[in-house]
């Protein structure tokens, strides 16, 4: 009697087992071949000199040559060390471990975290300190000041995609008919594809054509090729590219806004603060979390950013707007170095990590 | 907006309803495609869309229009072959038709340019055409020295060409008549460096315009212009694998154009549209472009509404020493699997071909060099407008050495000679750079 | 009281009306050029009002846009790989998402961090490997080699876990003793439950599927094969100036009108589907 119900008691969880693996299967199959064995077939052609090419029509043109194509990308000749070497990246270092100490400060970080995160701060202040001294270049000339751009990039407009859509979000967050308008009129530019972005904008700024030449020159101006100009073509595509994203940060926000009791915005009215006061004293502080996951959420989103670079200034003047992902692209496809794009998708992967870990250790320490 | 009326949405409203029967009857109309007769032939090219080409061959204008014609002429008299054009951008153009190849899918016959025979030939990807033209009506001993070679790898024919295109001055005769640089009827182009200067001067004393407009900020005719001077030096920017870009003779060429634009006589932030617009808008008397657009310019100046009136086209001038321009071939190739796997495909994309040499005549109507001696030698071709203004271009006609790695080395010297017209960088640095990134392309 | 927070409001609207006239000059803009002949904006675009309004007006480049061009084709392909993507990437998540939120089997806890590690790994690091897999296969230039890539992308499983994580189990028990068996449960209870996460994994997908520009870039080599973003792409290259700035705004705003209809009618599922989305991408 025992016996029997210890095997039916085992048939059922192999039963069980059975069933949730049909629910399962077609799933993991799927995110199996199609992301996690790509995955690892990238980092495998990082390895090797692959010309895309070549490769197709002869399968056994490429070389295994181990880390060559991170060495090409990450070093140079003549490589020394100094303190100060590459102060932007080195920098933005020493912000965010300021940033880090003032959240431990606060009390939002735990010991542990802020003491990992400043290790692994100072390794790569370390690591930056490496450039090719006098007579030396780097490998690929091309390369950090890539990265340098994607990053410059992130720094506008993250800031500034975060703080109109924080203010448009508090704005906006009534339930009349207006407001329900200015939110939809608002969102609207979000639900555009990369392509039409970048067409509308490209012709915006053109010198000839564009509404902003047109404007220019009815006031007297003699209007600018914005997508030409060194400094302009970098401030058009960030412009772009704010216009097309605030819509997701705003709605994230407005979420959060939902979220402040509604007694918190009452107490403050009859306390006679005025909307500024509300806002830097209720608001903000209630919102500190959204703020945080909206920052994260765009510096993931925008590090990725290629359409705009590829569509209205090819990179330029002088590679200028060269985005990461556009080198990339190019590197694989119009160069066939397979190996090489496939070292800089590596990297890329890498900080996108680093950065899904950061936003992983605040959404968990914010449980606690 | 966020959990206002959660009940009200929960609903399928009948606007919802109607919403998602429009995408069923469009997805429906849609599937429905029209039924093919005869073998399909896809065709890639670039040269731009032309949506109404028709069939009519002579009465197109234009690169895209003209292409197109010959194209969808050659279907309708066809009922063996369908061909389908698949025009691509230019900007895209190689990446996709590197990953087309790399797909194992490529066009059954594509356009392409003598300067990529090399990446091509190499890896064995172009289907061997040497036997089979002859039987097709094809005669390669009608084509032009330079032609043949274009199309030539290791002593096999890989291609059809279709012209030379070469880079020319555009010019506004008003514009020049006005600065005093008209004789006989035809413009006074400058024979060196000085006299490019002085008559840029004097084109801004006379008319307050630029002397010269080509496109310095995105694709490469700003780079062809230096090569061009180069050669006219005896210089080029490698040899024998070894990158010579950090020379004298560079600095010369760089120094001519940064004069032009210091001197205010060139604007180097205008890119390809936007050149080409203040050309036609009378606002510059020399527009450095190819030869693909003089169909299109003398069309525009017979247009009342377009500024430009009396348009001359001229052989690019020779500075230094030796006259010279650059200069490329269109050429159209067939993938080897194509040959190999699919017979029938290709003997309808031989036939298109045999078609389109057919018509070279017409092609040579865009502005292009023909490249069929019988074509070069005909009335017809002689009297082509603006033809005999600039008929020692395929005399002067130059490239740079062939190699595999030429995208990658044109956008080199993009990249660094845009450098020092639009961000102020150093002629040195930018020369020393460039044959550094040169020398590494070489020597991958 | 009431009056000045009607004075207020008037107060913000009128702030608001300027940055939100601004907002919107780049699209009108657009939409204004794609509606003048193309022979005029070739010599001006700011013919009436800086342009914006489109005098004279012609519905030529739309005519032909839909006569000629393969504009149809484009929106198609786009169609059949957002309906596709989405229709398959409810079908894995759903099915996922409720194994893991309701089923218990060996080896669960490590095959959610598994998945959960995925999350981390953005499109961009995988489409080279991806594209020469494709290859081999013979993927490219299909309906399929455009759709596959998303459905491994684990963002709708986490989104339906955690939805069913919160349906309460007294469903499923009352379902159970009335004799329903695991498959049935998940089809008769937990799906009709689970429709608004539902609608919010089908929003994302679908507007997702609809904007993606670097795969088809890489995967699509053939225009037949395009998506309207893709093909958008290859019509305002500068050399396709032939066809007239107007034609290209015009294939502009006929791109953007099937998601600006979709935006507006499930406006207020699209907003949850960000917030959520958001919150737990």
């Amino acid at each position: 009697m025992f016996e029997q119900f210890k095997t039916d008691l085992r048939w059922a969880g192999v039963r069980q087992n059975l069933v949730a693996w049909v629910f399962l299967l077609p799933f993991v199959f799927v995110y199996v071949a199609f992301l996690i064995y790509p995955f690892g077939r990238g980092v495998w052609i990082s390895l090797h000199d692959w010309n895309l090419l070549a490769v197709t029509f002869n399968p056994d043109a490429k070389t295994f040559i181990g880390l060559d194509n991170y060495l090409r990308l990450f070093w140079g000749t003549e490589m020394t060390w100094r303190a100060w070497a590459r102060p932007v990246l080195q920098g933005l270092c020493v912000l965010a471990a300021v940033f880090f100490v003032w959240r431990y400060r606060i009390g939002e970080l735990r010991w542990s975290t802020l003491w990992q995160c400043l290790m692994v701060l100072l390794l790569l202040m370390f690591l930056f300190g490496w450039a090719p001294g006098e007579g030396g270049r780097w490998f690929d000339r091309r390369f950090w000041p890539t990265v340098g751009n994607t990053v410059f990039f992130v720094a506008m407009v993250v800031p500034a995609i975060t703080i109109i859509s924080l203010l448009l979000a508090t704005a906006l967050n009534r339930e009349t008919r207006g407001a329900a308008f200015l939110r939809t009129l608002f969102f609207l530019s979000q639900v555009l594809s990369v392509t039409v972005v970048t067409l509308i904008w490209q012709m915006m700024f053109s010198a000839r054509q564009g509404l902003v030449a047109n404007v220019v020159r009815e006031f007297g101006g003699v209007p600018l090729s914005w997508l030409a100009e060194p400094g302009f073509a970098m401030a058009a595509i960030v412009i772009a590219t704010v216009w097309w994203s605030i819509g997701i940060a705003m709605v994230l926000f407005l979420a959060g806004l939902q979220d402040i009791p509604q007694e918190m915005q009452e107490a403050a009215k009859l306390d006679r603060a005025n909307s500024v006061q509300a806002f830097w004293y209720i608001i903000l502080p209630n919102l500190k979390r959204t703020i945080t996951l909206v920052v994260i959420l765009q510096i993931i989103l925008h590090f990725q950013v290629f359409g705009q670079a590829h569509l209205m200034t090819q990179g330029g003047p002088n590679d200028q707007t060269q985005v990461l992902v556009r080198y990339i692209y190019q590197t694989a496809f119009r160069d066939s170095d397979l190996g090489i794009a496939s070292a800089m998708a590596v990297f890329l992967f890498v900080i996108m990590a680093v950065f899904s870990a950061v936003q992983f250790m605040v959404s968990r320490e914010d449980e606690q | 907006m966020v959990n206002y009326k959660d009940k009200k949405a929960e609903k399928v409203t009948t606007m919802q309803k109607t919403f998602i029967s429009m995408i069923a009857a469009t997805a429906l109309s849609a599937g429905a495609v029209m039924p093919a007769f005869g073998t399909e032939v896809t065709l890639a090219r670039f040269f731009g869309s032309c949506q109404d080409a028709g069939t009519d061959v002579s009465a197109a204008v234009g690169e895209a229009c003209i292409i197109q014609s010959i194209i969808n002429a050659f279907d309708a008299e066809n009922d063996d072959f369908d061909v389908t054009t698949l025009p691509t951008d230019w900007g895209n153009y190689y990446d996709q038709i590197i990953a087309s190849y790399a797909s194992g899918n490529p066009p059954d016959v594509h356009v392409m340019h003598r300067h990529r025979i090399p990446e091509y030939g190499q890896i064995g990807a172009l289907a061997d055409l040497t036997d089979d033209l002859m039987a097709h009506g094809i005669d390669p001993d009608d084509w032009t020295d330079s032609a043949r070679e274009a199309v030539t790898w290791n002593d096999r024919i890989l291609g059809v060409p279709m012209d030379l295109h070469a880079n020319l001055w555009h010019v506004n005769m008003d514009l020049m008549e006005a600065a005093g640089l008209v004789e006989n009827g035809q413009p006074i182009l400058p024979s060196s460096p000085e006299e490019m200067m002085e008559h840029a001067e004097m084109v801004r004393e006379a008319t307050g315009q630029y002397y010269l407009a080509a496109d310095f900020s995105e694709f490469e005719i700003g780079v062809r212009m230096v090569l061009a001077f180069l050669w006219q030096q005896d210089s080029n920017i490698f040899a024998n694998g070894t990158a010579t870009i950090n020379t004298p003779e560079a600095r010369n060429a760089l120094e001519l154009i940064t004069g032009l634009f210091d001197g205010g006589y060139a604007n180097s932030r205008t890119n390809y549209a936007d050149s080409q617009q203040s050309f036609l808008n009378g606002e510059a008397a020399v527009l450095v472009n190819g030869t693909w657009v003089v169909d299109f310019y003398a069309e525009q100046a017979a247009d009342e509404d377009v500024e430009l009136t009396h348009y001359y086209v001229a052989d690019f001038p020779t500075l230094y020493d030796e006259p010279a321009t650059w200069a490329d071939t269109h050429l159209w190739a067939i993938p080897a699997s194509v040959k190999r796997d699919n017979p029938e495909v290709y003997e309808g994309a031989l036939q298109l071909l045999a078609f389109i040499n057919d018509h070279n005549i017409d092609w040579a109507r865009t502005g292009h060099a023909a490249v069929r001696e019988s074509v070069l030698n005909s009335d017809e071709y002689a009297a082509l407008p603006h033809r005999s203004e600039y008929d020692n271009t395929v005399n002067i006609a130059r490239d740079t050495p062939a190699s595999a790695r030429y995208g990658a080395i044109q956008d080199i010297l993009n990249r660094e000679f845009q450098a020092i017209w639009l961000t102020g960088k150093s002629i040195d640095a930018a020369l020393s750079d460039a044959e550094e990134d040169v020398q590494s392309q070489l020597d991958r | 009281m009431k009056t000045m927070e009607n004075r207020r409001l008037a107060l913000l609207y009128t702030m608001l009306a300027l940055p939100a006239f601004i907002w919107m000059v780049p699209t009108l803009w657009m939409v204004s050029l794609s509606l003048q002949p193309n022979a005029l904006l070739a010599r001006t675009t700011s013919n009436t009002f800086w342009g914006l309004i489109p005098y004279p007006l012609t519905l030529d480049n739309y005519v032909n846009l839909l006569a000629h061009g393969q504009v149809h084709v484009w929106f198609f392909n786009s169609l059949v790989v957002a309906l596709g993507m989405t229709i398959g990437v409810l079908v894995l998540s759903t099915t996922a998402g409720y194994a893991f939120a309701r089923l218990n089997f060996v080896g669960k806890k490590t095959l959610l961090v598994l998945v959960l590690l995925g999350l981390m790994i953005p499109e961009q690091a995988v489409f080279i490997p991806l594209y020469t897999l494709f290859s081999e296969l013979g993927w490219h230039n299909s309906h399929h080699g455009l759709i596959i890539p998303r459905l491994a992308v684990p963002i709708g499983v986490f989104i339906m876990i955690q939805f069913f994580r919160g349906v309460t189990r007294d469903v499923e028990e009352a379902a159970r003793i009335d004799g329903a068996n695991t498959f049935q449960i998940f089809w008769h209870v937990m799906l009709p439950l689970a429709r608004p996460a539902m609608m919010t994994v089908a929003i994302l997908t679908f507007l997702y599927a609809w904007n993606d520009y670097l795969w088809p870039l890489v995967s699509a080599q053939r225009t037949e094969h395009f998506t309207i973003t893709l093909g958008l792409a290859s019509l305002q290259s500068n050399f396709a100036q032939s066809e007239g700035l107007g034609s290209v705004m015009a294939s502009g705003v006929i791109a953007s009108m099937p998601v600006v209809i979709l935006f507006l009618i499930f406006q207020r599922y699209v907003v949850r589907a960000v917030a959520v989305g958001g919150s737990k991408g």
